[in-house]
């Protein structure tokens, strides 16, 4: 479900990956969204996390200084990503259409 | 007949996952939990326990639900636990709220952990303006509510009761399960020597960090050396601990002139503590109220209650806002819930006073 790519770029903002969730439903991806946008990155001088909603996707794009905070930031929003995914296929049925 | 107002409530700041449906009179229709127990001499870490919170939280959910024979729509309000705690741990429930609350179009309510307890034990003991005590593995502190918060006389100044009490048992590679304090409570049963330990109370705050590494070095030498046993050490801590709480609770007594005690928080379900405490309070003329391990240690109907109380005063927590926080003090809380009475109490001051000016 997820197509990851890591680019080293210029900038000190070196490392970045991107994560794209296709939910088939601009609902859920605007559930998930909204849920996980309410948490900040707890270092934001030294991770970035932007968050979209198109096409019933959502598209997350991460920028580091470092592999390590990528890797930790990454690693971190899969677990909740998983557990909100997870909440709606349990507790979502009859909601969407 | 008015509906029944229900809540349900997600407790996840240490090591257990709770699940809870109240009503607002207090009746728990179901209260769930699940403990993270680690191998003896092992603490709980924050990402191991986050990761034990993302296994049972949803089977939590309709176990709560199933067992209290409420359906989502039944609910009026959806209750986590906002902080103090461990951030990853408490961002499990958090995330599962924002989720339920969206799909089933309820709103939030952030709780405090402590203020929560406080609610939970004076519902189910039915203590109506205590002393509380508030003893757990993350948090010691002696509050009394007053003007429109709870708070805090006294507190430690360095780690909390229940981490001393947890961190010996680790020396000792006591097992976890239930929890190390009620393993220390078991053995501290068969000590017959009293081994003298540093007593660390100032005012009406504690510490406890000094006892530990004290304890933690004397051990393993008199062991050792036979000089006593691990059931003495275990008894001569609770002693010790104990005494130090049962003196800046009777402190803070004295000065808000309130005669009852009230216990909660995980360590408060030691019978020895409640037992020296109960002595105190009889001594002064009050009464212990004391709740076993359902309530004591955290759960999810603790939240959902309090959380309720607060909804049903108007208060709630837009999704945007609901976030977590590791500190959050038990006297940043407005106890709106607890306010009407009393300010009717300071509005008939104030008239009294103006009378006596007139005349």
């Amino acid at each position: 479900m997820a197509d990851l790519v890591a680019v080293p770029s210029s900038s000190s903002w070196e490392f970045s990956c991107d994560l794209e969730v296709d939910f088939k439903s601009a609902d859920k991806a605007t559930i998930v969204y909204t849920a996980l946008a309410v948490d900040k990155e707890l270092q934001p001088d030294k991770v970035k996390r932007q968050m979209t909603v198109a096409d019933g996707k959502l598209y997350v794009h991460f920028e580091a200084t470092e592999p390590r905070f990528l890797r930790a930031s990454f690693s971190a929003f899969m677990d909740v990503l998983t557990l909100a995914t997870k909440t709606i296929e349990e507790f979502g049925q009859g909601i969407f259409q | 007949m008015t509906k029944r107002m229900v809540a349900l409530g997600f407790e996840g700041s240490a090591n257990k996952i709770g699940v809870g449906v109240v009503t607002l009179d207090g009746t728990i229709l179901s209260n769930p939990r699940h403990t993270y127990i680690t191998p003896p001499g092992h603490g709980f870490l924050p990402r191991e326990t986050a990761q034990h919170h993302l296994q049972h939280v949803l089977p939590l959910v309709r176990s709560a639900l199933h067992d209290a024979g409420v359906t989502p729509d039944q609910i009026d309000c959806l209750c986590y636990t906002k902080g103090p705690g461990m951030g990853a741990p408490l961002q499990v429930s958090a995330v599962v709220v924002r989720v339920l609350s969206q799909m089933w179009k309820k709103p939030i309510v952030g709780v405090n952990h402590c203020v929560a307890h406080i609610e939970m034990g004076r519902v189910v003991t039915g203590a109506c303006d205590p002393v509380v005590l508030y003893v757990s593995g993350g948090n010691t502190q002696v509050i009394a509510y007053s003007e429109g918060r709870y708070r805090i006389f006294g507190e430690t100044i360095d780690i909390a009761v229940g981490n001393c009490l947890d961190r010996f048992a680790r020396v000792l590679t006591l097992s976890n399960d239930p929890s190390p304090g009620y393993n220390i409570e078991q053995l501290a049963k068969k000590g017959e020597q009293f081994i003298e330990l540093p007593y660390a109370v100032k005012g009406i705050d504690v510490s406890f960090s000094g006892i530990l590494s004290y304890i933690e070095a004397t051990a393993v030498e008199k062991l050792k050396s036979n000089e006593c046993t691990p059931a003495d050490l275990c008894y001569s801590l609770q002693e010790t601990l104990f005494a130090m709480l049962v003196e800046i609770t009777e402190r803070a007594m004295a000065h808000c002139d309130k005669k009852d005690v009230l216990i909660v928080g995980g360590v408060g379900c030691n019978e020895r503590l409640q037992e020296m405490m109960r002595i105190m309070c009889s001594e002064r003329g009050g009464n212990l109220f004391a709740t076993d391990d359902r309530y004591c240690i955290d759960n999810g109907a603790m939240i959902a209650y309090t959380g309720l109380l607060a909804y049903a005063h108007g208060l709630s927590t837009p999704l945007e806002e609901s976030t977590f926080t590791q500190r959050f003090r038990t006297d940043e809380v407005l106890a709106v819930w607890r306010e009407p009475k009393e300010s009717h109490v300071a509005d008939g001051l104030k008239k009294d006073m103006r009378l006596q000016q007139v005349n």
